[in-house]
């Protein structure tokens, strides 16, 4: 029988619900709101069967670019040969989760502008640019005894013992 | 049957799934709790509102309640023991009582958002269909009907509450297959007999009969409505009165109760690692001091 290239081909276990985790799914996904211009995560749920996007999709990021009764469109990057094509699928809210990617720089962003404001108010400039780690500063070790060892001259009679 | 010992091994535990809390409890219908609540993506955070009727067996609550990731908010609530509040001090679980419930809601919601000139809904209550007409500057306030996990067969006390919020002005959509009263073969609704209901006529008939035929039956099961000299006849002015009350002061009173300082505990506070080692130590000891003791016994027998 030959291979079959179906749309949910090879899902066996990527679209299957976690270990005890059957049945109906949290309420939450469904009280979620999504904005036009959020990034998303494409995560499938194999409990609901409409709406689910082709298995390469799940694991992507991408940004909402539109927003209907009960899906959500998504924008997401796909390469196809040499180029990445922006791809526009819509997705029915189950399979989506709202992603974190960009909360460390947001926060980061807001840290940012509230030291700065602070800094002006004290009259100086400082530098908000993140630094990668340096090399660790010296130190002295602690507890360290200091054992002297020294080489033995070759003893050829000893050595030989065991037969020649 | 044979005498089978039931045996669930550790791997059927280690297989389990829970079902929600909720339906472990047996409280929630999960499958219509996501139809209900699932709201329109494109309607963003537009609240939808449910219109959630509970009975208890002498209680009955109607609220308005919008869904959250938090939790449900509720918006206005009534419960049928606010009802001596406008004159009405038994019957408080019957169809008629579910009425008054739930236009009492109807009319808090309505006041609270001061939508309560523009939709009167409807003030003479007759048992026919009412939809609430949009007026010209606001929408009607729209809410869905949430029945929990009753039967929806017709007559049920639900439904009575549901024509109660219609006629107070709510904009739910409904039919009126299930209303009581309504005819399976005509497929009609007799207003009438809905009516009937509303004002507890079927409670005033069944006293009649029972004043006729079982007098001892009726002083046993009308007490109250004898210890308060209501008589059948006097049921539709009584609740006539009822409705027109509600109408005039539907604003919920706030209670002046101080919640109880220390919380009431019904189970038994959990032990701390601590506590536990030293009740096994105490145990220990008595044990051995009995034994010890055990042992004196036998040897001063031997």
């Amino acid at each position: 029988m030959p291979a079959g290239h179906g749309l949910r081909a090879r899902t066996r276990d990527l679209f299957s619900r976690p270990f005890r985790k059957k049945g109906y799914i949290p309420l939450t996904t469904y009280l979620r709101t999504y904005r036009i211009g959020d990034y998303v995560d494409i995560k499938v749920n194999g409990a609901v069967h409409k709406g689910m996007p082709h298995k390469f999709y799940h694991g992507r990021t991408g940004r909402v670019w539109n927003v209907t009764k009960r899906a959500i469109g998504v924008e997401i990057n796909k390469q196809v040969g040499n180029r990445i094509i922006k791809k526009r699928i819509h997705v029915r809210v189950e399979h989506v989760q709202p992603s974190r990617c960009q909360e460390d720089f947001r926060s980061r962003v807001k840290k940012n502008d509230q030291l700065k404001a602070e800094a002006k108010a004290r009259g100086e400039i400082i530098s908000t640019k993140r630094r990668p780690e340096g090399p660790k500063p010296g130190f002295m070790v602690e507890g360290a005894t200091l054992e002297t060892v020294t080489p033995i001259p070759y003893d050829v009679v000893n050595d030989l013992k065991g037969g020649y | 049957m044979a005498f089978v010992k039931t045996h669930k091994s550790k791997a059927y535990f280690k297989r389990f799934q829970v079902k929600y809390k909720r339906r472990r409890e047996g409280k929630t219908d999960y499958r219509a709790r996501i139809r209900l609540i699932n709201q329109d993506k494109n309607k963003y955070n537009t609240p939808k509102y449910r219109f959630v009727v509970r009975f208890t067996n002498k209680d009955i609550t109607a609220q308005i309640i919008s869904a959250s990731i938090a939790g449900d908010l509720v918006l206005a609530s009534a419960y049928s023991h606010e009802l001596p509040r406008y004159g009405l001090e038994v019957g408080l679980t019957n169809y008629a009582a579910a009425y008054c419930t739930g236009l009492l809601v109807a009319r808090r919601v309505l006041k609270m958002l001061e939508m309560d000139d523009e939709y009167q809904g409807n003030i003479e209550a007759t048992g026919e269909d009412f939809s609430v007409e949009p007026a010209e500057s606001r929408r009607p306030f729209r809410a869905l009907l949430d029945v929990g996990l009753v039967r929806t067969t017709t007559g049920n006390r639900v439904f009575g509450a549901l024509k109660g919020a219609l006629d107070g002005g709510l904009d739910i959509p409904h039919s009126d297959k299930r209303f009581a009263g309504f005819k399976k073969d005509e497929k009609q609704l007799d207003a009438e007999v809905h009516r009937n209901y509303i004002f507890g006529g079927h409670v005033a008939s069944y006293m009649k009969t029972l004043m006729e035929d079982e007098p001892e039956k009726y002083q046993a099961h009308f007490s109250e409505y004898i210890k308060r000299g209501i008589e059948p006849d006097d049921m539709e002015e009584m609740y006539k009165k009822v409705h027109a009350a509600i109408r005039a002061d539907p604003t919920a009173i706030k209670s002046t109760k101080q919640p109880p300082k220390e919380r009431k505990r019904f189970n038994l506070k959990k032990l701390t690692y601590e506590e536990r080692k030293a009740k096994l130590i105490e145990r220990l000891n008595a044990l051995n001091a009995s034994a010890s003791a055990d042992a004196d016994e036998d040897e001063d027998e031997d």
